[in-house]
């Protein structure tokens, strides 16, 4: 009954020192996971690659705004070339290695056909008229052991003219013309003031413009209503010129113009 | 009676052998959580407070980037208008303190955009940095570097 009993003693402090040993290796191995990520600064990388992401965004809308203002076409290849080396400056010590696709030949974009050269497109001088910019740009960072993360970007201004409208009665003798502005992601531009827009009849620019903005439900979409006065006669084209906040430009043509008596 | 003092005997020092293994069963396992508790170095709380701090101010800048502020008022030198953005967009209780440097590292932001006083930056041992890059503005390529420090008060 002795050695029964002494046995037993046994066992229990066995199990008692096997289960501490269970303890202690299973808490090690779990403490390991849990400060693994602690001791890892992910958010830092995170941070660089959004930071670059975007910069990179507003570098194609900046090449974008200068190549519609000179129509400089390798404006955004030049910026590219030089921002790939500025980011490097920016992030010593990351490993940061930028490369870049710019965009070439007919593509579509948000429902238009455009045709790109060294990432940029316009068509201007038609009813609806466009400037875009387009590249793929490919990152890496060494010390995060990140290679091969592309994104695209866009930069995009659509300008529509909805209508354009002589009213002929001798009490207001008037061009009225309804455009709606789009940008990328075909949003639409709500912001723009008088100073934005530029205007031309029959090639001529009127001395004086207002300008309204309203949701219309005619057109259900955000209308910029354009406002000539004093106009005596039917003009042969309208022309309105563009400039968003961003500097991006883009010119809209009609020859279609309807007149109203009332 | 002596079979059944005897067989009492036997019964009482068997119970208390299994109290006394249960004593040092129970001692052996706390002995082994004690043992951890003591070589188990909690992280401290510092870096979780700046990525978090870090976090906070790269969204804020990045918003006010969205809205199309930032360029404006960094290349048209508007400090002021970007101490209160980042005042109105930051936790009341962050602090904050902000330098605009060109991509050779020149300051370019007179004067010192901060908020709250230089004590707490100096006290805090949890500084979070932020480093931002705006390439240009308009039609211009000239990139700035913002560098933007974030205490909690």
């Amino acid at each position: 009954m002795r050695l029964v009993r002494e046995k037993k003693g046994q066992f229990i402090v066995i199990a008692a020192l096997l289960l501490s040993i269970m303890i202690i290796a299973v808490s090690t191995v779990i403490y390991g996971t849990v400060t693994y990520y602690r001791q890892e600064r992910w958010e830092e990388y995170v941070t660089i690659v959004d930071s670059i992401k975007t910069a990179s965004c507003n570098l194609l809308q900046v090449g974008l705004a200068n190549y519609t203002q000179t129509l400089n076409q390798t404006v955004l290849r030049d910026y590219f070339n030089q921002w790939i080396r500025d980011v490097r400056k920016a992030y010593p010590g990351f490993g940061v290695d930028l490369s870049y696709n710019l965009a070439s030949g007919i593509r579509s974009a948000y429902g238009v056909s455009l045709n790109y050269s060294l990432g940029l497109a316009r068509t201007w001088n038609q009813r609806v008229s466009f400037s875009a910019s387009d590249a793929t740009v490919n990152l890496d960072i060494a010390s995060a052991g990140l290679a091969g993360y592309s994104f695209s970007s866009h930069a995009f201004l659509k300008m529509n003219i909805r209508d354009a409208v002589w009213y002929s009665k001798e009490s207001r003798r008037c061009v009225v013309i309804y455009v709606s502005v789009d940008k990328e992601g075909s949003e639409a531009v709500v912001n723009l003031q008088k100073s934005n827009f530029g205007v031309k009849l029959s090639d001529v620019t009127p001395p004086n413009f207002s300008v309204k903005r309203y949701y219309s439900r005619t057109y259900s979409c955000f209308i910029y209503e354009i406002q000539v006065n004093s106009i005596d006669a039917l003009p042969s084209s309208v022309e309105v010129a563009l400039q968003d906040t961003r500097g991006i430009k883009t010119v809209s043509y009609t020859t279609s113009i309807q007149q109203s008596s009332g | 009676m002596t079979k059944a003092k005897q067989a009492q005997n036997q019964r009482s020092s068997k119970g208390q052998m299994r109290v006394i293994e249960a004593v040092m069963a129970s001692l052996i396992v706390v002995s082994a959580i004690a043992f951890l508790y003591l070589f188990a170095a909690t992280p401290s709380s510092q870096p979780q407070e700046t990525s978090e701090l870090e976090k906070i101010g790269h969204n804020v800048l990045h918003d006010i980037d969205e809205q199309g502020l930032l360029a404006r008022f960094v290349y048209r030198s508007e400090w002021a208008n970007l101490t209160s953005a980042l005042i109105v967009s930051l936790p009341t209780n962050v602090y904050f303190n902000m330098s605009v440097y060109d991509v050779n590292g020149n300051p370019l932001s007179h004067p010192l955009m901060q908020y709250g006083n230089q004590q707490i930056f100096d006290s805090s041992k949890a500084v979070a940095s932020v480093s931002y890059i705006v390439p240009g503005y308009q039609t211009s390529y000239t990139p700035r570097i913002l560098v933007l420090k974030l205490v909690r008060g």
